[in-house]
């Protein structure tokens, strides 16, 4: 019996492990204290009972709008439909700011729906504040996401299956039933557990649309306890009730939907037997006018920036613009990185050790590094990093660290599932002769894996392109990023030029979004 | 492809990581983003401090105070910080209590504040009372008092800042507290149905009342000195409330663990000289601490001039805030 060396995937995975809660222990007994455990008040369960409900409306909606778009997609050609599908990958990396004032400028009391409905001569005032706008900017945000990964998904179905079922005379429902239906069903619980996760932390949309605290989300009590309290022992603690919380949700997900076994061949077909149905036919034509004149006018507010962008095209502008793309692109390597490795890890669990309990533990572990607070993981990950080395260059470390942390969900959910379906398909022959490690990678799955951990990449590069969050604490005249920048013209109260900035990141998120579509298009 | 991406990052992480070799000293000086923004006052202090102390002066940002404070807090004794320009006398208490501060010795004899001002260790660079912005054309009888906004039930509808994350937020609050004292819950329940939303911030509520979602907003009294300056247009106002307003100050100090004290010493001492207080004005938007002799710009001399000054202590904000937090949130988060 000789010792094996771990699995990469498996030292990932304790690795991260390490740095969370080696941030949260340093986070806990900063100044030599020990934890305050305080207890939740009235205000703080109100404020979780919204959380989950907002969260879980929000979630569900997107993954109504993403799935009947993604299918109408699926079925229909027509001219700019590379354009509609890059404008759907880039809507969720808009900064939040940009968002909101995109849903105010569209819904809002002077925004472009009440104009249109005081020229048919309806005048009586709406409000959005609330749940209808909070609701309205996250199904915007992560609904086009998740039609976009759902098509992505849907071609991914064997081309025999198409053949048969054209054979034998399948109805709609029928293809949807043993067609769609299976992929959906691999792909929903993933995919939901993202949004709910992102839509649970929602802060700065739910304060600006919410109309009062009542509408909160436990990042603000964290927000408050680590900027005006400067109570880190809290700040520890609410973050590990946000922790439980968010991951009970995704593991309740993860064990209310299994995931099919997949076919064996893959070409996809181009012709789909119930295009030619007609009450398909009008039923798509219905989601797609929908959801364009639902997305189509909050994406297209954004050109307003368009106005003032000579005023900010400058040297400044171009730094600003180098430094993301630098941040991104580290950010987006260690993010598809430690997807792999946590896959590949997850998919011996599986199929080859046969042991899915543990492998869910592996399945978990991204949507654990979206759960823990961006404030409360940058604070504690600095606290370790501080002792080895110049703190006012820790930004450079934790931007790309925090942003590629951020960004692991997003890539393992591109990587785990085409990672698990070459096993299933080739994992036997490989087996068999022989062919282990690399050049498995290498041999089996990377012609696989291609265009899915370029699309993988080019969303965590867009993620991290239009992230403020942690840039608050450690931006700083070295290292401006766009978002930043974004900001700070904001503090000046020139609004007009921080619009034109965020149209930039927006059309950086548009070029990536496209170029991932691009490269999943690329056949070998 | 992916071979050229790793080299470009290489290469600019060389590129960073090549600056030349300093010879003059150098002046750390943390601040909040747009004081050393592309409109802020920074590069205009830089400049003229820099003509004089034979050093560089280098700014390092975070977003707001409340950032440049946790920030602090974070680094502890290993900052880097000789200096701080930005924080704000609500934070004051939380920021003595880091123990991070050293005596600055200015003398601060002549300053233009509107209250007295003596504090071994942190001296304000400038000022603004906060104020209720409206737009003249659209609103042509503003309330007179925050007891009218309060209590007129067809009165204006006003987009506010959470006082748990934002500086103006929390002014509105202490406001607020001032004006209504114990019955302050009462005031609040008054007003919500009037109040568009609490935003993360002053930058999204500025925005929502540009954009025409509300009627008045949350701000400071040199707000319109922007929009007159900056875009010539007259028609943005500050509300002039008869109880007062509430100051805002904000402080500057220097850390006890800087390596340059003496450097520190001087910065902190031209702090309250004429070149930096004559870039406050239209740099920051906010009234200098000490009024340049030649006077303030013109947009500054017709600004609303509050008959007083509300201000609790720092160690009253420290002590109470809780308390006022959880009254506001019991009185608005139905």
């Amino acid at each position: 019996m000789t010792l094996k060396p771990p699995h990469p995937g498996s030292l990932v995975a304790i690795a991260i492990l390490a740095l969370v809660a080696g941030g949260f222990i340093a986070l806990a007994t900063v100044g030599g204290g020990t934890p305050s455990l305080l207890s939740i008040g009235p205000y703080l369960w109100r404020v979780l009972a919204f959380s989950l409900i907002q969260a879980t409306l929000s979630a569900a909606l997107s993954l109504a709008l993403g799935i009947g778009l993604a299918l109408a997609l699926a079925r229909r050609r027509f001219p700019g439909r590379d354009v509609v599908l890059a404008i759907l990958g880039s809507t969720m990396v808009m900064p939040t700011i940009v968002a909101v004032f995109a849903v105010f400028a569209v819904y809002g009391r002077s925004g472009w729906l009440a104009d249109v409905l005081a020229v048919l001569g309806w005048t009586g005032g709406f409000s959005i504040f609330g749940y209808p706008g909070i609701l309205i900017a996250h199904v915007f945000l992560n609904g086009p996401f998740v039609a976009r990964i759902t098509l992505d998904g849907l071609n991914q179905v064997p081309a025999e299956h198409w053949r048969l079922a054209a054979a034998l005379g399948f109805t709609p429902v029928q293809i949807f039933r043993h067609l769609d239906w299976p992929v959906l069903r691999g792909e929903l619980p993933g995919v939901a557990g993202l949004i709910f996760l992102m839509c649970f932390k929602s802060f700065a949309i739910v304060l600006a649309l919410g109309g009062g605290p009542s509408r909160s989300t436990l990042e603000v009590a964290i927000f408050e306890a680590l900027k005006i309290d400067l109570d880190f022992g809290r700040v520890a603690w609410l973050a590990l009730i946000q922790l439980a919380l968010c991951l009970s949700m995704t593991a309740l997900l993860h064990w209310a939907f299994t995931r099919p076994p997949v076919g064996h061949t893959i070409r996809s077909l181009v012709h789909r037997p119930d295009a030619k149905n007609r009450g398909l036919k009008i039923l798509d034509a219905m989601v797609l006018v929908v959801s364009a004149l639902f997305i189509a006018p909050l994406a297209f507010s954004v050109l307003t920036g368009f106005r003032s962008l000579p005023a900010v095209i400058d040297a400044d502008l171009l730094r600003a613009f180098v430094t993301s793309l630098a941040i991104a692109g580290a950010a987006a390597i260690l993010a598809c990185g430690l997807a792999l490795a946590l896959a590949s890890a997850a998919r011996r669990r599986r199929i080859v050790l046969r042991s899915p309990r543990l492998a869910a533990l592996y399945d978990l572990l991204p949507d654990a590094l979206l759960a823990v607070p961006p404030f409360a993981l940058t604070a504690g990950l600095f606290l370790l990093i501080r002792r080895f080395g110049d703190p006012s260059t820790a930004g450079f470390v934790l931007l790309p660290l925090i942003n590629g942390l951020a960004a692991v969900p997003f890539a393992y959910r591109y990587v785990a599932p085409r990672l698990l379906t070459t096993e299933e398909r080739y994992g036997r022959v490989a087996a068999s002769l022989g062919i282990t490690g690399w050049s498995k990678l290498a041999i089996m799955d990377w012609p696989e894996l291609k265009r899915p951990l370029a699309a993988g990449f080019a969303l965590a590069m867009a993620l991290s392109f239009g992230d403020f969050g942690i840039v608050a604490l450690f931006g700083g005249t070295e290292l401006v990023t766009l978002p930043y920048l974004l900001y700070e013209r904001l503090g000046a109260y020139r609004m007009d030029e921080a619009s034109s900035v965020g149209l930039v990141i927006v059309f950086v998120a548009v070029i990536l979004a496209h170029a991932s579509g691009r490269l999943s298009d690329a056949r070998d | 492809m992916l071979r050229r991406l790793l080299l470009t990052l290489v290469s600019l992480g060389l590129a960073t990581g090549l600056a030349q070799a300093q010879t003059k000293p150098t002046l750390t000086v943390y601040t909040y983003g747009s004081f050393a923004g592309k409109y802020g006052p920074g590069k205009t202090v830089k400049e003229r401090f820099e003509a004089t102390c034979g050093c560089d002066l280098n700014w390092v940002t975070a977003e707001d105070a409340g950032s440049l404070l946790g920030r602090l807090r974070l680094e502890g004794e290993d900052t880097k910080a000789d200096a701080v320009v930005g924080l704000d006398m609500n934070l004051v208490a939380e920021a003595r209590s880091l123990n991070l501060f050293a005596p600055h010795g200015v003398d601060e004899k002549d300053l233009t504040l509107p209250i007295t001002w003596t504090d071994s260790t942190f001296i304000p660079f400038d000022w603004g009372y906060y104020a209720f912005v409206y737009d003249a054309s659209k609103l042509a009888h503003p309330p007179k008092s925050l007891r009218e906004l309060v209590d007129d039930p067809n009165g204006p509808k006003v987009v506010l800042q959470d006082p748990r994350t934002s500086a103006p937020g929390l002014g509105l609050l202490l406001w607020m507290q001032k004006v209504y004292g114990d019955k302050a819950g009462e005031a609040w329940g008054r007003l919500q149905p009037r109040i568009v939303t609490f935003t993360k911030g002053w930058s999204e509520a500025y925005g929502l009342f540009l954009k025409g979602e509300a009627d008045m907003v949350m701000s400071y009294t040199t707000s319109p000195a922007y929009h007159v300056v900056a875009e010539k247009k007259d028609n943005y106002r500050a509300a002039a409330f008869s109880e007062g307003h509430y100051l805002h100050v904000e402080l500057a100090g220097m850390t006890r663990t800087s390596k340059q004290p003496d450097l520190a010493k001087k910065f902190m001492a031209f702090i309250l000289s004429e070149p930096f207080q004559s870039a406050m004005p239209e740099g920051n938007w906010m009234m200098p601490a000490k009024t340049p002799a030649a006077g303030l710009p013109a947009a500054f001399k017709d600004l609303v001039q509050p008959s007083r000054a509300l201000l609790f202590t720092p160690e009253e904000v420290q002590q109470n805030r809780r308390a006022f937090t959880d009254a506001w949130l019991n009185a608005t988060a139905r």
